[in-house]
C-alpha cells in the first residue's frame, strides 16, 4: 500500500507541498497583519523578503571572511535585524505619511516601494544569481532509514526538516506572543477595531512598529528558508512569491495570522499537487498553469467568501 | 520647474550626439531581464571588437573611431523598440548589433529597424521565425545559427548517446518552446519515444511535482530551460528525489554557474549542446589568443557569435566606404560570403589593406564560416559539453 | 539635416508611446478617477485588445492562428468590445469588492489572461508571440494591402509599389501618430462630455459617498460596471496600438505588470486622478521621462567617468537599467508625497441649477 501510492506521493508531493507552504504562510502573515493593521496591501512584502536572503548571503560571506564557516540560519539573525529595520525605514519615510490619506496613495506607494527596494538589491549586488547554498540536499538518512524500518520511509532533505521545524517554532512564538503579551493583545484589539482601540489608551503608532517587527521578521524567516530550499537567491524571488502570499492572506481571512497559516499551506500543496498524476499518466492541468493554480483559489475566494476560510475583514 | 527638467534633458541629450566624426552602430542587449548573466561576456565581446578596429586604424582613411551606443533591450519587445528608436533616430546609429533574445529582435526589427531601412546584425536570436520575417527587405541577419539546426543536433545526439526514450520539460519562453518544438518532432521521427512533454512556468520556487511526474515515463530528461530561471532547479530538483538520471539540454543551461551551484560531482551524465566554433579552425585560434589576453571566456554561448557579428558590421562599413546605412546589408554579404582573402578575427588592420587597394575579403569568424544565406542566416556548428574537472568541457559534433 | 529629421522621428515615436499611454491612463481614470475603482490588471486588458487584434488582422501563418485578415478597423473596434465583454464578465463577479480587494483580483485575472495566452499556443503561438502585425497608414505600402480593396480601385498594384518605393520610408510615422492623438483628444472630448453628464456627476456621487448614492436611489452596482466596462474598452484599443506599434507581442515581456499596469498608476497619479487633461499630461511627461531616462542616466554615468576618471565605471554601465528603475520609483514618491493630487488635481463639474 506504502509503496504503490504513499511514498511517492507522501515524499515527492505532499511534503514538497508542505515546505513551500511553510514559505508562503511565513509571508503571509506578514501581508495578513499590515493588511489587518495598517489596512492596506502592503505590495513591498515581498522585497523584504529577498533583500534578507540576499543579507543573509551578505553576512554569510563576512562570517566566512573571517574564518567562521557559518549555516544560513547564522546569518539569519543579523540579517533579520537589518531586514526590520528595513521594514521600520520604510514605514516611517515612505507609509507614515499617508496614515490619514485614502488607501490608495499608500499602495501605490508599497508599488514604487517595492521597485526602489528591488533596484537597490539589483544596483548592490548585480543581477546575477548568487550561489546560496551548493551542490544536491540528499535525504537524511537517519530519518530515511528509521521511518523504512516501519515500513515508512520517508524522505527529507536536512534543509526541508530545518525549513517544517523552524516554522512551527516560529509559529508557537508568535501564538505565545498574540495570545499572551500587552504587545500582541494590543495588536488584536487595532485590528478588530481601531478607534475602539485608540480610546482605550492603545499607543497606535507603538503597535504599528511592533506589527512591522514581526511582519519584518516573518519576512526574513521566508525569504531565508526560500533560499535555503532553491539554494540560490535573485532578485525577482520575491515579487513571484508576492501573488501566491496574498492568495495565502485572503484564503485565510485578512488579518488572521493563523488564517494566513493555512491558506500558505493550502496554496503551497495546491501548487504542487496540481502537477500530481490524478488521472492517467500525465499531470491534470499543464504544468504550464502552475502559477493560476494560486491566482484561481484566490479569484474564487474573493467571489464566493471575501473574508476567507477564518472570517477575516472585509473592508 | 518642468521647463529647467526638458532643459537639462537636451543638455544631456547634446551629450551623446557631439560625436560627428565617429560611426555609430547601436548594440542593444538584454542588460536587464531575465538573462543578464548570459549577456554579460558577450557586451564585453562586442566591446573587444570595437577595440581591435579602433587600436588598428579605426575606420576608413581618416581612422574614424568604431563606436558601439549600448542601450538596454530587456529582453523585452517594448524596451527594445524603445531602444533601437532611439538608437536609429537620435544617435543615427549605421546599423544595429543586437538585439540578444527573438521576440525582441523580431519586434525592434520589424518596428523600428526594417522600416527606416537601417540593419540588423543580431548576436544570439534563433528563432526559426526570423528567417521567414522579412519580405525581400534584407535587413535582418544574424551570426547564430537557428534553433531548428540545434534541435536536430540535440535529437542525434540523444540518439546517439542511446537514449530511445525521453522526456521533455521546457520552459515556457519563446526560446525554450521553440528548441523544444523542434528537439521533439526530430526525435520522434528518428525512432525515439517521448514519454511525456511538458511546459514549466519559469521562475517558480520548487518544480519536484512537475519531475516526478515526468520522471514516472523515463529516466532521460531533454531539458530546455535558461538555467537562471528554471533550469538549475529543476535539475536539482530532479536530482534530490532521483527522478531523473541523464540529462541533455541546450545552450540555455550551459553556464558555470550549474557546476557551481550544483556541483560536478553531481553532473556525471549532464550533456548540454550549444552552438560552437570548431575550435580546430585558425580562426578559432586567432579568436582565442585575442579573447585569452582581453579575459573575454572563448567559448561561452554566443560570446564568438557577438565578437563575429560587430567586427564584421565594421568590415561592412568599411567595405561600404560610408557610414550610409543603405549600402550596409550588400556590403555585409560581399565581406561575409566572399570570396576572397580571408580575414580571421583580430585582422583588422589586413582587412583594412585590402579593402582600400580595392581587393576583396572573406570573413571567417571566431564562432564559424558566417556565410549569409538568402534569409541572412548562418549554418551552425554545435559542440556537446560535459563536465570534466569541474569545467565544462565542449567537444564539437561533427 | 539627418539630426532634425532623427529628432522628428524620435518625437513622433514618443507621442506614439505616450498616446498609447495616454489611453491606457484615460481608461483607468474612467475606472478609478470617477467610480473608485482600483483595476491593477490594466496590463490583462491591453493584452486582450492587442491579441484581438493581431489574431483578427494578420495574414495567414503557420504559428499561429489566423489569416482572417478583417480590415484593421475592424480589428481595432473587435479589440475594444473583447476587452469590454470581459471586463463585464470581470466586474459582475468582482464589482463589489472594496479598493484593495479588487486591486489584488485584478492583479490576478490579468496574471490568468496571460497564462492563457502563454499556454494556448495553438492559437497565440504562446510565449513566441504574433508578428507582423500590419500597422496603420504603414500597412498600405504591404503587397496585400494596397493590391486589394480599397487601394487597388484608385491604382494597379504596380503604380502603388512604384509610389511607395518613391516617398521617403518614414512616410508612415506622423499619421500613425497623428492618428493615435486623435483617438486620444477625442476620447478626451468624449470623456469630458461624460463627466460633467448626470452620469459622470452620479459616478462621484457613487465614489465619495456610496451608501448616499444608494439611498438616494441610484443602481451603484450597475454604475460601477458600467464604468468598469468604459474603462477597459479604452484600454483595449490602447491595446490594439501598442501591438501595431510593436509589431510583435508576445505575453511575457509585452505585458509585464511593472512596466505596464505600474507605469499607468504612476502616469494618472502624477498627472492628477479624476482629471482627463491630467491623465493624458502625466502619460505623456512620465513616458517623456521615462524614455528619455535611458539617455539621460547613461549621460550621467559618462559625465560622472569624466570627472572621476580613477573610478571604474563599467559596473555602473551594467546596472544603469536598474538605476533608472530606482529613479522613477523614487519620483513616483516624491510626487506622491509632495503633489499628492497630482500636476492637475481633480476639478468637480460645476453644478448646474439648484442644489
Amino acid at each position: 500500500m506504502w509503496e504503490s501510492f504513499g511514498f511517492e506521493f507522501i515524499n515527492f508531493y505532499f511534503i514538497p507541498g508542505l515546505v513551500l507552504g511553510c514559505i508562503y504562510a511565513l509571508g503571509a502573515i506578514g501581508i495578513t497583519l499590515t493588511f489587518g493593521i495598517l489596512r492596506f496591501a502592503n505590495f513591498s512584502h515581498g522585497e523584504i523578503m529577498m533583500t534578507s536572503s540576499y543579507l543573509t548571503w551578505e553576512f554569510i560571506m563576512i562570517f566566512t571572511s573571517l574564518g567562521i564557516l557559518a549555516h544560513p540560519l547564522i546569518g539569519a539573525i543579523p540579517a533579520s535585524i537589518c531586514a526590520i529595520l528595513l521594514a521600520l525605514f520604510v514605514d516611517r519615510f515612505f507609509y507614515k505619511p499617508f496614515r490619514n490619506a485614502p488607501t490608495i496613495m499608500i499602495v501605490i506607494a508599497s508599488f514604487g516601494m517595492m521597485l526602489i527596494i528591488r533596484s537597490m538589491v539589483q544596483v548592490i549586488w548585480g543581477p546575477n544569481q548568487l550561489t546560496f547554498v551548493k551542490g544536491i540536499a540528499k535525504p537524511n538518512a537517519y530519518i530515511r532509514d528509521l521511518t523504512a524500518s516501519f515500513d515508512f520511509m520517508l524522505l527529507i532533505p536536512n534543509k526541508h526538516f530545518s525549513i517544517l521545524i523552524g516554522t512551527v517554532l516560529i509559529m508557537l512564538l508568535f501564538n505565545y506572543l498574540l495570545s499572551s503579551t500587552k504587545i500582541g493583545k494590543g495588536m488584536r484589539a487595532v485590528s478588530d477595531n481601531p478607534d475602539l482601540a485608540k480610546v482605550s489608551g492603545i499607543d497606535v503608532e507603538n503597535i504599528i512598529k511592533a506589527t512591522w517587527i514581526v511582519g519584518g521578521f516573518c519576512a526574513a524567516a521566508a525569504g531565508v528558508f526560500l533560499a535555503m530550499d532553491t539554494q540560490f537567491i535573485e532578485s525577482t524571488m520575491g515579487f513571484r512569491m508576492l501573488l501566491p502570499m496574498f492568495a495565502a492572506a485572503i484564503l485565510g481571512g485578512i488579518g488572521r495570522p493563523f488564517g494566513a497559516v493555512a491558506g500558505g499551506l493550502i496554496i503551497g500543496l495546491a501548487e504542487e499537487l496540481s502537477a500530481y498524476p490524478w488521472l492517467g499518466d500525465g499531470p491534470v492541468i499543464s504544468p504550464g498553469y502552475k502559477s493560476g493554480v494560486a491566482f484561481s483559489i484566490m479569484v474564487l475566494m474573493l467571489i464566493i467568501k471575501p473574508s476567507g476560510l477564518f472570517k477575516g475583514k472585509v473592508f | 520647474m518642468i521647463k529647467k527638467l526638458i532643459m537639462s534633458v537636451l543638455i544631456l541629450f547634446g551629450f551623446s550626439t557631439v560625436t560627428n566624426a565617429d560611426v555609430k552602430i547601436g548594440n542593444p542587449m538584454a542588460r536587464t531581464g531575465p538573462i543578464p548573466e548570459l549577456v554579460k561576456p558577450m557586451s564585453a565581446a562586442v566591446d573587444l571588437a570595437v577595440e581591435h578596429v579602433n587600436d588598428q586604424g579605426g575606420l576608413f582613411s581618416d581612422g574614424q573611431k568604431y563606436i558601439a551606443v549600448k542601450v538596454d533591450s530587456a529582453c523585452d519587445p517594448v524596451a527594445a523598440v524603445d531602444a533601437v528608436t532611439k538608437l536609429v533616430n537620435i544617435e543615427v546609429v549605421t546599423g544595429i548589433v543586437g538585439p540578444v533574445c527573438s521576440g525582441a529582435t523580431i519586434a525592434q526589427a520589424e518596428s523600428v529597424s526594417i522600416p527606416a531601412g537601417v540593419v540588423t546584425l543580431s548576436v544570439s536570436a534563433s528563432s526559426p521565425a526570423i528567417s521567414e520575417m522579412e519580405s525581400n527587405t534584407d535587413l535582418v541577419f544574424r551570426t547564430a545559427a537557428s534553433d531548428a539546426y540545434q534541435g536536430i543536433a540535440l535529437a542525434e545526439l540523444a540518439m546517439s548517446k542511446g537514449l530511445k526514450e525521453i522526456a521533455v520539460s521546457y520552459a515556457n519562453d519563446d526560446y525554450n518552446a521553440a528548441i523544444a518544438g523542434v528537439f521533439t518532432k526530430a526525435f520522434t521521427s528518428m525512432g525515439g519515444k517521448i514519454t511525456g512533454n511538458e511546459a514549466h512556468e519559469p521562475n517558480k520556487a520548487s518544480y519536484r511535482s512537475e519531475v516526478n511526474t515526468l520522471g514516472a515515463g523515463s529516466n532521460n530528461l531533454a531539458l530546455f530551460a535558461y538555467y537562471g530561471s528554471s533550469g538549475i532547479t529543476i535539475m536539482r530538483n530532479a536530482m534530490e528525489t532521483g527522478a531523473f538520471e541523464n540529462f541533455i539540454g541546450a545552450d540555455g543551461m550551459l553556464a558555470q554557474e550549474v557546476i557551481d551551484q550544483l556541483g560536478a560531482e553531481n553532473l556525471g551524465n549532464v550533456t548540454f549542446t550549444t552552438s560552437a566554433s570548431d575550435s580546430s579552425t585558425d580562426a578559432f585560434k586567432s579568436w582565442k589568443k585575442h579573447a585569452d589576453a582581453a579575459n573575454v571566456p572563448a567559448s561561452d554561448p554566443f560570446v564568438p557569435n557577438s565578437y563575429d557579428a560587430a567586427f564584421l558590421m565594421a568590415l561592412a562599413i568599411e567595405k561600404a566606404g560610408s557610414a550610409d546605412r543603405s549600402k550596409i546589408a550588400a556590403a555585409l554579404r560581399e565581406v561575409a560570403n566572399g570570396p576572397g582573402e580571408k580575414i580571421f578575427p583580430g585582422e583588422w588592420k589586413k582587412a583594412k589593406e585590402i579593402i582600400a587597394s580595392g581587393g576583396s575579403i572573406d570573413y571567417v569568424g571566431a564562432a564559424g564560416p558566417q556565410d549569409f544565406d538568402k534569409n541572412g542566416d548562418v549554418a551552425g556548428l554545435f559542440s556537446k559539453n560535459t563536465v570534466v574537472d569541474g569545467k565544462w568541457k565542449s567537444v564539437v559534433i561533427k | 539635416m539627418d539630426i532634425i529629421l532623427g529628432y522628428f522621428l524620435y518625437g513622433m515615436s514618443l507621442l506614439t508611446v505616450g498616446g498609447i499611454y495616454a489611453l491606457l491612463a484615460l481608461g483607468l481614470n474612467v475606472q478609478w478617477g470617477f467610480a473608485g475603482l482600483f483595476n491593477a490588471g490594466i496590463a490583462g486588458f491591453a493584452a486582450i485588445g492587442a491579441y484581438t487584434y493581431a489574431i483578427l488582422t494578420t495574414a495567414e501563418s503557420k504559428f499561429h492562428y489566423g489569416g482572417l485578415e478583417l480590415p484593421l478597423l475592424v480589428g481595432d473596434v473587435m479589440a475594444m468590445v473583447l476587452a469590454g465583454v470581459i471586463a463585464g464578465v470581470i466586474g459582475l463577479i468582482c464589482i463589489r469588492l472594496r479598493a484593495d480587494y479588487l486591486a489584488i483580483a485584478t492583479i490576478g485575472i490579468a496574471e490568468i489572461i496571460k497564462l492563457v495566452l502563454k499556454n494556448e499556443s495553438d492559437i497565440t503561438n504562446g510565449p513566441r508571440g504574433i508578428n507582423k502585425i500590419p500597422r496603420t497608414w504603414e500597412h498600405f505600402s504591404e503587397e496585400r494591402f494596397y493590391s486589394s480593396f480599397p487601394l487597388n480601385v484608385i491604382n494597379s498594384s504596380d503604380s502603388w509599389q512604384m509610389f511607395f518605393e518613391s516617398i521617403a520610408r518614414w512616410w508612415w510615422q506622423p499619421f500613425f501618430a497623428g492618428t493615435i492623438i486623435l483617438i486620444v483628444l477625442f476620447t478626451y472630448v468624449l470623456l469630458e462630455k461624460l463627466r460633467t453628464s448626470p452620469w459622470g456627476r452620479m459616478m462621484t456621487a457613487i465614489r465619495e459617498n456610496e451608501m448616499a448614492a444608494a439611498a438616494a436611489g441610484k443602481d451603484v452596482t450597475r454604475r460601477r460596471i458600467e464604468a468598469f466596462i468604459l474603462g477597459a474598452l479604452i484600454m483595449g484599443l490602447a491595446g490594439a496600438f501598442l501591438g501595431q506599434h510593436l509589431r510583435l507581442i508576445e505575453p511575457t515581456q509585452t505585458f509585464d505588470p511593472s512596466k505596464m499596469t505600474f507605469l499607468v498608476w504612476v502616469m494618472l497619479i502624477a498627472g492628477g486622478s479624476g482629471n482627463n487633461k491630467g491623465a493624458i499630461l502625466g502619460a505623456f511627461l512620465i513616458w517623456f521621462i521615462w524614455s528619455s531616462s535611458e539617455l539621460v542616466t547613461n549621460g550621467m554615468i559618462e559625465i560622472l567617468a569624466s570627472i572621476f576618471d580613477s573610478v571604474d565605471i563599467s559596473i555602473l554601465k551594467n546596472r544603469a537599467g536598474f538605476i533608472r528603475m530606482l529613479f522613477i520609483g523614487l519620483l513616483l514618491q516624491i510626487i506622491l508625497q509632495r503633489f499628492p493630487k497630482g500636476i492637475l488635481p481633480e476639478k468637480r463639474p460645476a453644478v448646474s441649477g439648484k442644489i
